[in-house]
């Protein structure tokens, strides 16, 4: 479009730019910007790098007046660094929206109804659709929890499931399900603020659908779970405390709730009931919105050795005195060979066909997928199913001969604990990288932060975008210096 | 409905931050003062110092000598001294992250910044051009931090707990600035000579009550009626009677007892202390000897602070 080139300022951002061989979110063909993107092309394409330059220091500066930071732990000390920020929106038009919507409402139902039946009946076995011993050597599969009646019978009051765009189809694919304690809707809202703040002509420009309604929609969840009843229950979110990484969302999510933010050892259980220690003594706590893995919630029913549980929490769990959000178990639903069943479920429960694919998946435990991974581990991406947050994987293109060698072995000693997956090219965004004071295509997926109240599903508009900002890089997990951009989802789709 | 956690960490944030206030106020005012004198006095000013924050022998384990340098980088940056402004700026910073839910974003924004802003200075470069830019930003700092607090947090226990953890810090550290000063200076030369008088000028000035004293006495500088000043004064907000007077009404806020009635050890002990400090005279202390008394009230500070966490923070939990 030659109007829109000639808008372009004379050394611009987006000089030099590459699509490269990806599917870029930005430009259909070089030069040429989508249709919704259209609009923040010419805002920034008019903008001097010097001029970007500074908004980017204005919104860092910001990020690090308020603390916004996570924890690295992998440099042995645990430092404090903040979430690099890359202002370069993405945006996703409507009609995408409602498609991914409509995938994600129904992953959701399924891994619920999943859940309720694996702690329950247990159909889904029986019927043989998932074979037995694959659930009973997943390692957050919870026995504890079998035959416990959960409030409302909810498991997956929160669910942060990742997408990717793969480059060959243009299709978004889900790479994972995380039903336990999935973190990052803070970096959503704070950073849809910074947003606002550094871009606020290029925002109005877009039909941006709001986000910040997310805290609201995620206290009337914990509210209704609550097993007395009544108009004000005392909610609480269950902090592992200021080391965790993800702790500034938790307490940011615990001043937005309005409810108190508590550490294990604010909390005592008396006879199945669980108090918060107060300065005028114990005050009963009826739902609690936890973020401590299973393993650390209770020394009495998992580990014993934890310090930041609470003695006595399944207990009254279990006696149905106190509501936990996301319940105990889940993990066994978000195992990543269980993830392949997940189409599976929704045919079985739902009687649907899924909106949205998975990515092919080997499970090293079928003896013919285990031999077809460990002839192209090259080319193939292995993770263990239980970790998260980008610990525990293999991108074989890009592994030493050493570290190949070192999975054959781990494969072959544990074969239940990985899967494999083909190396999927992830869609690109241009994103601005420092070195060179120019927009680069960096790969992206897309988190977005499902509510489920055991009727609806709530979706906020969009979810966390994250970004790989090491160029070629595939991995954009916080923790492997990856970053985040403000997801604008489109009221229309232009 | 107040967390015990929450109240012990607004407890602590408010004393780390009176601390590292009150030992840059200290560092500011005797740097000035001592380089106004000849170079052999050194020995003689820079000790107290150390003295006063009650770091001795964690400076002797660093340190050869009480040399200006060494004082200055012990008691504003060493990370080895976890009463060094630096450190206690990182306290305080460390206690609002824990409670950063219940405290208001502006507070929260406001000690995040000073942390980084202390944190940034080079011991070195300040060491060189003197404590006194330094000492101010902490200075203002400090007086920022209160006021944000108080005009963004609602005044209820959470501020009660913040208002009595800078009270009874403050009455600590006046209590000492007063002992050790008094001490050396009685001890050492006699009363009203130009060194000492110099000396207890700064004493005032480090407790921002230079002003005062002159308007209330038109005198020269009397180390009697400086302590009465800093002792018994009824309004003066560093003298050790108008703090505790302050940690009083702020536990008594906390536990609803009325006037005359005290609900626990620790309001009693505070009930106790204020009235000596309101009905006794000067010569009554003086008579039993100021450093017995002011050992007394230092003992009765860390006894109040040891009962209020006794009462609020750590209470056993009876099943």
């Amino acid at each position: 479009m030659p109007s829109q080139q000639a808008q372009l300022a004379e050394d611009h951002l987006f000089r030099d730019y590459d699509t490269g061989s990806f599917f870029d979110e930005m430009f259909a063909a070089p030069g040429q910007p989508r249709p919704h993107y259209a609009t923040i092309f010419q805002e920034l394409g008019a903008m001097a790098p010097t001029q970007f330059q500074e908004l980017r220091q204005l919104a860092d500066f910001s990020f690090l007046l308020q603390g916004i930071t996570f924890t690295v732990y992998s440099d042995g000390q645990g430092t404090e660094r903040l979430f690099p920020f890359d202002l370069v929106p993405r945006i996703v038009p409507h009609s995408e929206w409602r498609h991914i919507q409509r995938g994600l409402e129904q992953r959701v139902r399924a891994l619920n109804l999943f859940l309720q039946d694996v702690y329950g009946p247990q159909r889904i076995l029986k019927d043989r659709v998932v074979p037995r011993p694959l659930i009973y050597s997943c390692r957050h599969f919870c026995r504890q929890m079998i035959g416990v009646d959960v409030p409302r019978g909810i498991y997956t009051h929160i669910a942060g499931i990742d997408l990717v765009r793969d480059s060959r189809t243009g299709q978004y694919l889900v790479l994972e399900d995380n039903v336990r304690t999935p973190s990052g809707i803070s970096y959503v809202l704070e950073n849809r603020q910074v947003m606002t703040r550094t871009l606020p002509r290029a925002f109005q420009l877009h039909n941006v659908l709001p986000v910040d309604h997310y805290p609201a929609e995620l206290c009337q969840i914990l509210r209704r779970l609550s097993p007395r009843g009544g108009d004000r229950p005392v909610m609480v979110l269950l902090t592992p405390g200021i080391h965790n990484s993800a702790y500034f969302e938790h307490t940011f999510l615990a001043q937005q709730m309005g409810i108190e933010l508590v550490e294990g050892r604010d909390l005592v259980v008396d006879c199945d009931i669980v108090y918060m220690k107060t300065i005028h003594g114990l005050t009963r706590v009826d739902v609690i919105y936890r973020r401590i893995d299973d393993d650390f919630l209770d020394p009495l029913a998992f580990r014993p050795d934890s310090i930041l549980g609470i003695p006595g929490l399944m207990g009254a769990y279990r006696a149905g005195n106190v509501a936990l959000a996301n319940a105990v178990g889940n993990g066994v639903a978000d195992d990543k060979a269980i993830y392949a069943y997940v189409p599976a479920f929704i045919r079985y429960y739902l009687a649907e066909e899924p909106v949205l694919s998975n990515v092919d998946t080997y499970l090293c435990a079928r003896p013919d997928d285990l031999a077809y991974v460990l002839e192209h581990l090259p080319e193939l991406v292995v993770k263990a199913v239980g970790e998260s947050g980008g610990y525990g994987m293999l991108i074989g293109p890009a592994a030493t001969q050493a570290a190949i060698a070192d999975f054959r072995e781990r494969l072959r000693a544990n074969p239940r604990n990985y899967i494999a997956q083909p190396v999927i090219a992830l869609s690109r965004c241009p994103s601005h990288d420092p070195r060179t004071g120019r927009m680069a295509g960096r790969h992206i997926d897309l988190r977005p932060y499902c509510l489920f109240d055991g009727e609806q599903v709530t979706i906020v508009p969009g979810g966390l975008t994250r970004v790989a900002l090491q160029p070629g890089s595939l991995v954009v997990n916080s923790s492997q210096g990856g970053g985040s951009k403000d997801t604008w989802v489109l009221g229309s789709d232009a | 409905m107040m967390l015990s956690r929450i109240a012990d960490s607004l407890f602590w944030m408010a004393r780390y931050m009176e601390r590292a206030e009150d030992t840059a106020r200290i560092l500011d005012v005797n740097y000035h003062m001592m380089i106004e004198q000849p170079p052999h006095a050194y020995r003689l000013r820079w000790d107290p110092l150390v003295a006063i924050t009650g770091e001795q022998e964690r400076f002797s384990a660093h340190y050869q000598q009480a040399t200006p340098r060494n004082v200055l980088e012990f008691l504003a940056f060493s990370p080895r001294n976890p009463s060094s402004i630096v450190q206690c700026i990182t306290s305080v910073r460390e206690n609002a992250r824990t409670i950063r839910d219940r405290i208001s974003r502006e507070l929260w924004e406001n000690i995040n910044g000073l942390y980084h802003s202390v944190t940034r200075y080079n011991a070195e470069e300040e060491i060189a051009v003197g404590p006194h830019r330094f000492c101010n930003a902490v200075k203002f700092g400090a007086h920022s931090f209160h006021g944000v607090a108080d005009d963004t947090l609602p005044h209820d226990e959470g501020w009660n707990f913040l208002q009595a953890g800078r009270a009874l810090e403050r009455a600590e550290m006046t209590a000492r600035i007063v002992d050790v000063e008094y001490h050396k200076l009685v001890d050492s030369s006699a009363s009203g000579d130009a060194a000492g008088n110099h000396q207890w000028m700064a004493v005032l000035k480090s407790v921002a009550a230079y002003e005062f004293y002159r308007r209330q006495y038109h005198a020269g500088i009397e180390p009697a009626r400086v302590a009465e000043l800093l002792v018994l004064h009824a309004q003066l907000p560093r003298s050790i009677r108008f703090n505790i007077a302050t940690v009083q009404r702020s536990l008594r806020a906390i536990s609803g007892s009325i006037p005359g009635a005290y609900a626990d050890e620790a309001e009693r002990l505070t009930g106790k202390l204020h009235e000596s400090l309101m009905y006794d005279r000067m010569e009554d202390i003086f008579a039993q000897g100021l450093h017995a008394f002011l050992a007394d009230v230092q003992k009765s500070c860390r006894s109040i602070g040891e009962h209020i966490a006794r009462t609020y923070f750590y209470y056993a939990v009876v099943q």
